[in-house]
């Protein structure tokens, strides 16, 4: 056919640069948009908020819970999802605090012990996943009972003792507004950044995305969700550190909360459930709302027994919003790991 | 004589009962482009996986310039030089084009990514292929914003830039408009210049006839020739294919005087004031360049997209269906385009997916079924349309292509349809098949149905049709019916060049 | 020349031996097969190690306490093939929160107690019109918002009860679970007997199991063929939620007085039992049978664990064992599809 042949009339590039700005901005957005709302009211609310103690204090709860949601997010962003990651939190924050014993020259031991604690919990649910090809939804609850089984022959009942210097330090402020918890939170984000930018960060997203395209494209698939849990695992680890710095003692039972809280701090952070689309970064500032919902739940003066009422109806309601933005632009923050 | 460049002997692959591959032979050399061409099911797509490490062989060897060549995964035919373009796609929608480009082989810096340089590895392949991205390069847009012929194009361009020493064409070219196709070719000859083998599956013989050098014919399994294109005329070209000829033929109209379908102006998301009208027992095809609203018009009628203005009336009575559930009850039934996202829920039993669209009609009290009249219903369907299955109680997933595309098209016997609506129904599936569907289509129309039905084969349009509404952006410019109904009329209205320029 | 010959080419039996091994083969992947036997050897090891396990009232026991599981487990069973991710994770809740609106208005007598069941059943179905909504209006994940639904759920109990749960199961509801028996079996399992042919007819024969099974394999197939999936699904959650509140009702009768968090162990099980009873997770896939079949397996498995007392009697190590127990059957055929085929 020698006639010219006109090509089909693409969509038009202002639709197509909107959409695409839909879809990476969006979620953000919305996220976002629930931050400033939370700071806000919490600023209102808590009198003290922004001054050192306030922000130490906010801080040192948040810590535990955004790092649990990123060890969530690493799993999920892969295509997975690990139910057991709170149990992975009790389990390597008993092992530490049973080893350090008040000792402050056991700690790092004690860390590393906790850490690696961590990292092999993940590292079997990857290998049951990606070798045995469980479901991950009823692997994990399935390891959850594993783990969990484990912490309480680990620690029977709550106690052990973390030395004064953890858990002194953990409240330190520096630079006169800048509380630790904060710090080890923007290390964490950076860490993830790395991550990112690094091959296998990709891989993840690829994974999560698209496991039969990843896979004919040579991206080492099992290797990359094996990666996944035990990346998450290990981070779960240093969010059973922050806990214990945070109380001082380990307990065996903490842990079922934080699996829940974990999974609804990502999707408010705009990370898509399915895997492929989102970022650590959003987990962080979702925990940071979700937690600061709690205490406004808190300091509201909301009667006891309606608290648990109303701080359930605002995680779903926030969700719900979160959803219903990502819901629009097709995906939430996408390939591009912009948080 | 000489070892071959790639060379597969005695391959081998069950799925279950079914097997895909007998022992199939394979060879070809260097520098050529090499058309595998069969019917569905006839086990060429799986040849290649085998070549490309998707697919494990039970038994089998395969020698890459008589090496043996034993992939344990896509990540060894990578290494071994071999890159891949599947029919479904292997992009992740929502990475960026770039990123989709590279994934697998993301250059490093430090040990971290290097995105500039990948820019540098990505840029010039897309840049060759402006021309089928409508001008642009769209390195930094997401899949997720592509259409479909465009992500082909980019999986194209992925195989390309892991620099393959053999290139597998997996019907790559099924959904591309001619601009892409030509911008393929011309780089498939740079290509063939080069050096580079290149494989190629297709159902289009003009293709294989535009740049293939070589053609090894599959069947049930088997390798059963390979000849040089050049020497061979097309009739016995499609015969070695399909065993016999099989072509559709034409038929006597069975219209009637009765319309049974009418539009006025419909207008929708990429439909704009279509008008025209259908009568009984008239087979209406819808043509024109691909992507122009033949399938939003479709689905538009039947809506599934929903209709911004216009009027539709069936048998002289208005329809105004806001989903599909209204438009069946309207008398409307509809083929999707794509058999395995749309047509068929493919895990479950045949007897179900044949039965879904009539359930209400056979139970009782619309709730309990009688599993007898389920499978009288379903097996009455199924003869119809000659269907080729073991058990009705067989996910739907076992059955070959063209008869997975039957069971699509047979299971809207039972509703007793008025107009039926078919988007390209016989995209990929064989020659063989396709004529069985379209005497199916006939035996419909001849019953009093109307039936308006999209292509992208302009053959097949004229081969089937009473009359073909060509659409350009998303309007009917033309109704070619009588005379003038010809493939060469058909491509001058698509491109909207005057049917008295194009001499034949 | 060195060919490859892999064993697999080998599988294919002709012969009647070859066939019949075929037929083992198929059983054993088949996940109600594979639960029922595993189910059994758990209960023959049970009772080799303490007898009583075999004892009629020991069986009649087990399967009531399985009928909990099993009942709460029917409408998980149905989210779960509607597909698109379906799973109820409040289950737990909503069957804790049946239990605890009856068991206020029955308050321990028998007048109340068809208002006290209708309006347990109200309560239950209105958390699943909730969810529905979330899910299908909102696009929330179901994981999510029926996790989010736990805590609502729960909250809403404590604003009503105070913290303190009042009442107690009627007689009626009492004997039902624990009382008078016909023909040596008590009520309750006649009631889910009941139920399970009731479900299994519904999957099976009935429009409505045909699309929630169309519906879970191909949604856009089951809308462009004319069903209406959103509607589908959205009464797969009410049903759970209506199902859930027997359950929870049953374990009221059970226990007799209620407290917060009481079906709470049901929530994660009642997902183990649907998928161990071979419904895919992916949706569109299972069935009912398999359902009771992991009821049961699970629940043999929890009791024959707390008869073992093992390490001492404390939790860890039976939690560990049940643990690894429910990955070792999993891992029998809950499998994912392999990348490569």
């Amino acid at each position: 056919m020698s006639a010219p042949a006109p090509t089909a009339a693409p969509p038009p590039a202002t639709r197509r640069v909107s959409r695409a700005l839909l879809a990476t901005r969006m979620p953000s957005a919305a996220t976002a948009a629930l931050l400033v709302v939370a700071v806000t009211a919490s600023a209102l609310m808590q009198h003290n908020f922004f001054t050192p103690y306030g922000l130490t204090s906010n801080f040192a709860t948040i810590l535990p819970v955004a790092t649990i949601a990123v060890a969530q997010t690493i799993v999920v962003l892969a295509g997975g999802i690990d139910l057991s990651i709170g149990t992975i939190v009790t389990l390597s924050s008993v092992v530490a605090v049973q080893l350090m014993d008040g000792d402050p020259g056991r700690v790092p031991l004690a860390l590393a012990a906790g850490l690696a604690t961590g990292a092999a919990c993940g590292l079997l649910n990857g290998l049951v996943v990606a070798v045995l090809r469980l479901q991950p939804i009823v692997a994990t609850f399935a390891s959850s009972y594993v783990f969990g089984g484990l912490a309480l022959l680990v620690l029977p009942t709550p106690g052990g003792t973390v030395p004064a210097e953890i858990t002194g330090g953990y409240r330190q402020v520096i630079a006169l507004l800048l509380p630790v918890p904060a710090v080890l939170l923007l290390v964490l984000w950076l860490a993830w950044r790395l991550l990112r930018a690094h091959r296998i960060g990709q891989y993840l997203y690829a994974v999560g995305g698209n496991a039969g395209a990843s896979y004919a494209s040579a991206v080492p698939v099992a290797r990359v969700r094996v990666f996944s849990y035990t990346a998450g695992g290990t981070v779960a680890a240093l969010a059973g550190i922050a806990l214990l710095a945070n109380s001082g003692s380990g307990d065996p039972f903490i842990g079922n909360e934080l699996t829940l809280g974990s999974i609804a701090a990502l999707v408010i952070g705009g990370t898509r459930l399915s895997g492929g689309a989102g970022g650590a970064g959003g987990a962080i500032l979702g925990a940071i709302v979700l937690t600061l919902i709690q205490n406004l739940v808190f300091f509201a003066g909301v009667p006891t027994n309606a608290r648990e009422l109303v701080n359930g109806a605002i995680i779903i309601v926030a969700i719900a919003l979160a959803g219903l933005l990502t819901a629009r632009g097709g995906t939430s923050d996408g390939g591009r790991g912009r948080s | 004589m000489p070892t071959p460049y790639l060379q597969m002997t005695g391959v081998r692959k069950r799925y279950g009962g079914v097997t895909a591959l007998a022992g199939a032979d394979f060879a070809a050399e260097a520098g050529t482009v090499h058309a595998v061409l069969g019917p569905n099911g006839s086990g060429k797509s799986t040849l290649l996986k085998v070549l490309t490490g998707v697919v494990e062989p039970d038994a089998g060897e395969v020698r890459l310039e008589g090496r043996p060549l034993r992939p344990r995964g896509p990540r060894d035919t990578l290494e071994a030089g071999i890159s891949a373009v599947y029919q479904e796609l292997s992009l992740v929608e929502d990475f960026t084009v770039v990123d989709n480009l590279v994934l697998g082989v993301e250059p490093r810096r430090w040990g971290l990514r290097d995105r500039a340089q990948a820019r540098r590895i990505a840029l010039p392949w897309l840049e060759r292929f402006a021309d089928a991205f409508g001008g642009r390069v769209p390195a930094d847009e997401r899949v997720l914003g592509l259409d479909p012929g465009e992500r082909q194009v980019v999986e194209i361009c992925k195989a390309l830039v892991r620099d393959p020493r053999v290139l597998v064409l997996d019907e790559a070219t099924a959904s591309l408009r001619r601009r892409q196709v030509e911008v393929l070719f011309d780089v498939v000859e740079e290509l063939r210049e080069a050096g580079v083998l290149v494989l190629f599956i297709t159902h289009r013989l003009a293709e294989i006839r535009a740049v293939c050098d070589r053609a090894t014919i599959m069947r049930g399994g088997t390798d059963v020739t390979t000849v040089t294109v050049g020497e061979l005329p097309e009739q016995e070209l499609v015969e070695l294919m399909v065993g016999e000829m099989a072509a559709v033929g034409a038929a006597p109209s069975t219209a009637r005087e009765q319309v049974r379908l009418e539009v006025r102006d419909l207008s929708g998301p990429r439909v704009r004031e279509a008008s025209f009208q259908v009568r009984a027992g008239e087979i209406v095809g819808v043509g024109g360049l691909q992507g122009q609203g033949q399938g939003s018009l479709l689905a538009t009628l039947f809506g599934a997209e929903r209709r911004h203005s216009g009027t539709v009336l069936v048998d002289g009575r208005e329809v105004r269906p806001r989903s599909p559930k209204q438009a069946v009850r309207s008398g409307l039934a509809y083929v999707p385009g794509n058999r395995g996202t749309q047509g068929l829920a493919l895990g479950r039993p045949i007897l179900e997916n044949m039965a879904l669209p009539s359930l209400a009609r056979r139970a009782l009290l619309g709730v309990g079924l009688s599993r007898r009249r389920e499978v009288e219903a379903a097996r009455s369907a199924a003869g119809r349309m000659a269907t080729k299955y073991g058990s009705l109680d067989d996910p739907v997933a076992t059955l070959s292509g063209g008869n997975q595309q039957k069971v699509v098209v047979g299971k809207w016997f039972a509703t007793e349809p008025r107009v039926v609506l078919m988007d390209d129904p016989a995209k990929g599936i064989d020659v063989r098949a396709k004529a069985e569907l379209f005497g199916v289509v006939r035996d419909l129309a001849a019953s009093g149905v109307a039936v308006l039905v999209s292509s992208s084969d302009d053959r097949e349009l004229v081969e089937v049709c009473d009359r073909v509404l060509v659409m350009f952006e998303g309007r009917v410019v033309d109704d070619v019916h009588g005379e003038r109904l010809t493939e060469e009329t058909l491509v001058a209205a698509a491109m909207r060049v005057t049917g008295t320029e194009v001499g034949s | 020349m060195s060919t490859v010959e892999r064993p697999r080419a080998a599988e294919q039996g002709d012969n009647a031996p070859g066939r019949a091994t075929g037929v083992l083969r198929r059983l054993a992947r088949d996940p109600i097969v594979v639960s029922g036997v595993a189910a059994l050897v758990l209960w023959g090891v049970a009772a080799l190690v303490s007898p009583a396990f075999a004892s009629w009232s020991q069986i009649v026991t087990l399967l009531v306490l399985a009928s909990f599981l099993g009942v709460i487990a029917i409408g998980q069973t149905l989210v779960v093939i509607a597909g698109g991710e379906g799973i109820d994770l409040s289950v737990g809740a909503t069957a804790t929160l049946a239990a605890i609106v009856a068991s206020r208005h029955m308050d321990g007598s028998n007048e109340g107690f068809v208002g006290a069941v209708a309006l347990a059943l109200g309560a239950a179905a209105v958390v699943g019109a909730l969810n529905a909504t979330g899910i299908l209006v909102f696009r929330v994940p179901p994981l999510v918002m029926t996790l989010g639904m736990i805590s609502v759920v729960y909250g809403f109990i404590r604003l009503y009860t105070g913290g303190r749960p009042a009442g107690s199961a009627a007689p009626a509801l009492r004997s039902l679970v624990g009382g008078d028996t016909v023909a040596g079996i008590p009520g309750v399992l006649w009631l889910w007997l009941g139920l399970s042919v009731l479900v299994i007819w519904l999957l099976r024969r009935t429009s409505y199991g045909w699309r929630l099974y169309a519906v879970g394999g191909n949604p856009t197939t089951a809308y462009l063929s004319g069903v209406n999936p959103r509607l589908v699904k959205a009464s797969a959650y009410v049903l759970s939620s209506l199902f859930a509140g027997v359950g929870g009702l049953l374990l009221l009768g059970y226990t007799q007085t209620v407290f917060l968090r009481l079906a709470d162990p049901y929530m994660l099980p009642s997902v183990a039992a649907t998928v161990v009873g071979g419904t895919a997770l992916i949706g569109g896939i299972g069935g009912y049978l398999g359902t009771i079949i992991g009821a049961i397996l699970l629940t043999v498995l929890d009791s024959f664990l707390r008869v073992l007392q093992v390490g001492g009697g404390g939790d860890a190590p039976r939690q560990i064992i049940y643990g690894l127990v429910l990955l070792v059957v999993l891992s029998a055929y809950g499998r994912q599809k392999r990348l490569r085929q």
